[in-house]
């Protein structure tokens, strides 16, 4: 486990990074947005506390760019709520119990959250869910936010912490199937310019897949590009690649 | 000035020496040390960029930490009036929130903090030409409604229109109706819409500032409730002088100039004095 989490330091070093970055932005767009669509209303916000006023474009923007370029880089090396999903993967019960034909199908979870999350930004203008505690203490101003908000609000959270709670039993559950950010990442990733695949050495052997916390292989549905898989083939079956050399 | 007497240069100097002594005498009361203690704040979230930079003076004059929460007046006036919750100074919307809180014995005294005002925005330049309301109802102009905002936002510009006798139009010119004054503002701005019946204090947050004109409204025209906003002590505040303090400080003339340029009238300015009578906003 130990060289697990450690071995790829510079993804932690990444991930930490970002957790000072936009940690907090994760959290305000968690627990106090007030919209029924988080993350991406941030220009009319009134929480004026949220950090999200000043990084919510250039955010988007880079993530966008990122997943044109290197896929699902952003869920492997930047999103703070993936570094939460590997934490408590870590002692997952059901690792590698999920077999893939479930996996795929449970997969499409993500594409039905962004479709719904679609349809509340763009038809129904992102309505507000919750009383927008402007300003205030994180802690006080999320307690009352529960106890102010339209259950939907409630619900919607809820949904959100156990989805990232399940990570406990099922490994990167709300990662892999449940995240919007992460289904609109792996729709543009099939067109990355860069990305880990599995080149003809490779024999099937799924020593990549049982290391992976997103319980996939390179370059497969719900590859994160971590590069955590990289030192695990002994047959060196697991490369780097430019589309654009290949090609 | 003559005929009293007393001439310009004369009233000048006399009145800067009354307020030099004035401020002389006001400022031991916010330079005494609260090192170490903490205030907590609520106020409706309207206020909060006035109650922002005004708490963070009052820090520096005091050493005291201000912890501070802007919301929905309704829902931490729920929370205080129904709820377990509890704040140290209180600074509602709506006078009757003040009154039922004093009644309850949880607000121990108030005094009005200031007044917020409606007016017509338009876009930079008035493009559309709007003169008053009253051309929000005229065919090919178009306008952006809020209705389902929290009530200050959204039903308050309502019953504005409605006496203006140009509701039903009005709806009809829509472009935009949503639940946000916000994002219906930002139409305003980007010009797909002409004319919207706003607060003034939401022309003067951060991304709209210079991107509106306004024209007033008709005081006939604007209902009562969400207009006066007071300022009290609650009966949790573990240091009283300390509350007490912080009130003097926000009803001062450096508190108050923050409710000025966040778009309020201040309790204390001439026609602030007026509205507290109009409206009658008096603890009794």
């Amino acid at each position: 486990m130990y060289k697990q989490w450690f071995g790829n330091w510079k993804r932690r070093l990444v991930q930490l990074v970002s957790l000072g970055i936009i940690g907090e932005w994760s959290f305000y767009g968690i627990f106090r947005c007030p919209f029924a669509v988080p993350y991406i209303g941030c220009g009319n916000c009134p929480v004026i506390q949220c950090p999200g006023r000043n990084l919510w474009m250039w955010g988007w923007i880079l993530m966008g760019l990122s997943a044109v370029l290197f896929g699902r880089v952003f869920c492997g090396w930047i999103c703070p709520g993936g570094l939460v999903s590997e934490i408590l993967s870590m002692g997952a019960f059901f690792k590698n119990k999920i077999n893939r034909i479930a996996s795929n199908l449970f997969s499409v979870g993500k594409y039905i959250v962004l479709a719904l999350s679609l349809y509340l930004f763009f038809v129904a203008n992102n309505p507000r869910w919750a009383i927008p505690i402007r300003t205030g203490e994180f802690f006080k101003s999320v307690g009352l936010t529960f106890e102010h908000a339209d259950p939907i609000w409630i619900y919607k959270t809820m949904a959100i912490l156990i989805a990232l709670g399940l990570s406990i039993f099922i490994p990167m559950f709300w990662c892999r199937f449940f995240c919007p950010t992460g289904g609109a990442l792996e729709l543009l990733s099939r067109f990355s310019l860069f990305r880990f695949i599995t080149n003809e050495k490779c024999t099937s052997c799924d020593r990549c897949l049982k290391m992976c916390a997103m319980e996939t292989r390179p370059s497969e549905s719900n590859c994160v590009q971590c590069g955590d898989c990289l030192d695990t083939c002994k047959l060196d079956a697991v490369e780097w690649r430019s589309r654009i050399r290949s090609t | 000035m003559e005929k009293n007497g007393l001439s310009r240069r004369r009233f000048l100097k006399t009145g800067g020496l009354a307020l030099g002594a004035g401020l002389a005498a006001a400022s031991p009361g916010f330079s005494q040390t609260y090192a170490q203690e903490s205030l907590q704040v609520w106020s409706c979230g309207g206020l909060a960029e006035a109650f922002q930079p005004a708490n963070h003076e009052f820090e520096k004059l005091t050493k005291a930490s201000i912890a501070y929460t802007g919301a929905f007046a309704g829902a931490l006036g729920k929370s205080l009036l129904t709820g377990s919750a509890r704040t140290e100074v209180f600074g509602p919307r709506v006078l009757e929130l003040a009154k039922k809180l004093k009644a309850q014995g949880k607000m121990l005294w108030f005094k009005p903090l200031c007044f917020t005002q409606y007016v017509v925005a338009t876009p930079k330049g008035n493009p559309a030409g709007i003169e008053s309301i009253k051309d929000m109802g005229k065919s090919g102009v178009k306008t952006i409604l809020a209705p389902e905002a929290s009530p200050p936002g959204g039903k308050a510009s309502m019953i504005i229109l409605k006496k203006a006798g140009v509701e039903d139009k009005a709806r009809a010119n829509a472009v935009f109706v949503g639940d946000c004054v916000q994002t219906a503002v930002t139409d305003l701005v980007t010009g797909k819409a002409d004319a919207a019946v706003i607060e003034k204090r939401i022309i003067h947050l951060p991304q709209f500032r210079g991107k509106l004109d306004t024209l007033p409204i008709p005081e006939a025209f604007i209902p009562p409730a969400p207009v006066p906003f007071t300022i009290g002590v609650m009966k949790w505040a573990k240091n009283r002088a300390l509350a007490e303090a912080f009130v003097d400080f926000i009803l001062s003339d450096k508190g108050q100039v923050w409710f000025h340029r966040a778009g309020f009238i201040p309790a204390q300015t001439e026609e602030g004095q007026r509205l507290t009578r109009k409206y009658g906003v008096m603890d009794v």
